[in-house]
């Protein structure tokens, strides 16, 4: 009885969380595609370095710190897109976009450079 | 003026040619020697330590140690290469000399002898625990062996001890093997663990213990066995040499004339080994063997014969270094297989005995330059991999942007 009504509640509330992504801006579910990209590339190098041991670990450290970097930038990105969040209304998208993409810049920057 | 001309140059011809003879890096061996006693009767009594080292060249200048005209310095020039404290009940030493001063004279690369009786005072304390030693706190205290003593006609106290337990070691006790067991009557000391540079050159056997012999043992003894040293030597890292010996009747015409028999053995020598034992220390205290010198450093990469300013990590490197030994009156070539070499930085990185055939010498040893590190590694491959297909999303998007926004 009770096990079913907790899995109800599960399902439930999957479906309210599904509905209401589904209201999401385009834009925003693109953004957060690349951000599942981004941290995904960082996971299996974690695993990769795992495995293999960590020799080249300035390799490793600009490959994973390249898959978080983009991450967090692309989520500072959403974060100033989102049209719900009233701290960033006076930001037009196209400025922030250039900020995401100057910022990824100085940081590959630095990624190519220590990547060895 | 001629007159005075002549009487400037009779004084300074002597001066000049005592500088000429006296302790130099060049002949390392001790000339002038400050001793201190408590009694100048000890002159006689122990004249035979004396006159050994006076038939060696040494120039001695006995003096009393409360003397209020005794210096060991001069215009801030040492009068003196040696210094031998025979004069343990001292309190307070005459002139400018103190505790302090004696223990700079060793800092700046001078010899000491400290001999003490059944008696130390303070100031002789002070200065032997800054060799690394400590007197046993107990001021009557002796050191009383009831199985190595020497025998004698009376039975004693036992405090009349024959040891021969001595340091192997041919550069302190010269190459001819001391029969004799030593005679010592006196105090004994244990050595500062925290201190590498002392060692035992006499210690006391097993059964030995320190304590006062004259009333009755109530708690166990501080200082037992070989723990004990009886006569103790340090060579500080400026080259300067320090004998500690807890009896100043060891030194004596008695003890060295003297015949001994070891409890429990039957062989009777006719004559104590003290007077080769502390002949043969004193060669050493006072440079005249053990002296060694380098003299020629040199080290270069593998393969190359310049020595570089600055070594890399992983560079291999060929050191080598000239090493002499002072003989007494010249400098041979040192040959032996235990010599070492340490490369530091903070703590010892690399310990490698050198073969055969110490200056602190800084070279600086840099890390790899980023572009010598390897590159392109195989296990790296995903890395870079990912790296690139960040950099290629983020200018596809951007591209891709760019297309959207131009046609709208």
């Amino acid at each position: 009885m009770g096990k079913s009504s907790a899995t109800k509640d599960a399902q439930a509330l999957f479906q309210s969380l599904r509905s209401a992504y589904a209201a999401t801006p385009t834009n925003l579910k693109i953004i957060d595609l690349y951000v599942m990209f981004a941290v995904f590339t960082a996971v299996i190098q974690v695993v990769y370095m795992a495995i293999v041991g960590s020799f080249p670990f300035n390799s490793f450290l600009s490959g994973v710190l390249s898959g978080v970097g983009t991450a967090v930038l692309a989520v500072c990105l959403r974060i100033q897109v989102n049209k719900e969040n009233k701290e960033f209304k006076d930001l037009p998208p196209e400025r922030a976009f250039a900020d995401f993409v100057l910022c990824n810049l100085v940081l590959h920057l630095v990624i190519m450079n220590f990547l060895g | 003026m001629a007159r005075l001309s002549l009487i400037v140059l009779i004084t300074i011809i002597p001066l000049i040619s005592t500088l000429c003879s006296s302790f130099s890096p060049e002949n390392p061996t001790d000339r002038r020697i400050l001793v201190l006693l408590d009694d100048l009767a000890l002159q006689s009594s122990h004249s035979l330590y004396f006159s050994s080292l006076q038939s060696r060249g040494y120039a001695l200048d006995f003096k009393l140690a409360d003397d209020s005209k005794i210096g060991l310095q001069r215009y801030g020039q040492y009068l003196y290469d040696g210094l031998i404290l025979f004069c343990p009940s001292i309190d307070r030493f005459g002139g400018s000399i103190d505790s302090a001063a004696i223990v700079d004279f060793v800092d700046s690369g001078h010899d000491l002898i400290i001999a003490v009786d059944n008696s130390a005072s303070e100031r002789i304390r002070e200065i032997a625990t800054e060799c690394g030693v400590d007197f046993d706190d107990d001021q009557a205290a002796m050191v009383i062996d009831h199985t190595s003593y020497a025998v004698s006609d009376t039975e004693g106290d036992h405090t009349l001890i024959a040891s021969d337990d001595f340091v192997q070691s041919e550069v302190l006790l010269g190459s001819t093997k001391i029969e004799a067991p030593v005679l010592f009557q006196g105090m004994g000391h244990s050595l500062n663990p925290a201190n590498s540079l002392v060692l035992k050159a006499l210690s006391a056997s097993s059964s030995a213990y320190s304590a006062n012999p004259k009333t009755k043992l109530s708690n166990p003894p501080s200082l037992t066995g070989s723990a004990i040293s009886l006569v103790s030597v340090v060579q500080a890292r400026n080259n300067a040499r320090v004998l500690i010996a807890g009896s100043l009747s060891m030194f004596s015409n008695r003890f060295f004339r003297s015949g001994v028999q070891k409890a429990g053995s039957s062989i009777k020598h006719a004559k104590s080994g003290n007077e080769q034992f502390l002949t043969e220390l004193s060669k050493w205290v006072f440079h005249e063997r053990g002296h060694l010198k380098a003299v020629n450093v040199r080290h270069h990469k593998v393969g190359e014969t310049d020595e570089p300013a600055m070594y890399r990590i992983n560079d291999d490197l060929e050191y080598a270094v000239e090493i002499y030994e002072w003989s007494g009156k010249s400098w041979e070539p040192y040959v032996a297989n235990d010599v070492q070499v340490q490369f530091y930085m903070m703590s010892p990185y690399v310990l490698k005995t050198l073969s055969t055939d110490q200056k602190v010498q800084q070279i600086p040893v840099r890390p790899f330059r980023h572009n010598e590190y390897e590159r392109f590694l195989t296990a790296a491959f995903p890395y870079y991999g990912a790296s690139f297909s960040m950099v290629t999303s983020i200018f596809l998007w951007w591209i891709h942007s760019m297309i959207l926004h131009c046609s709208m």
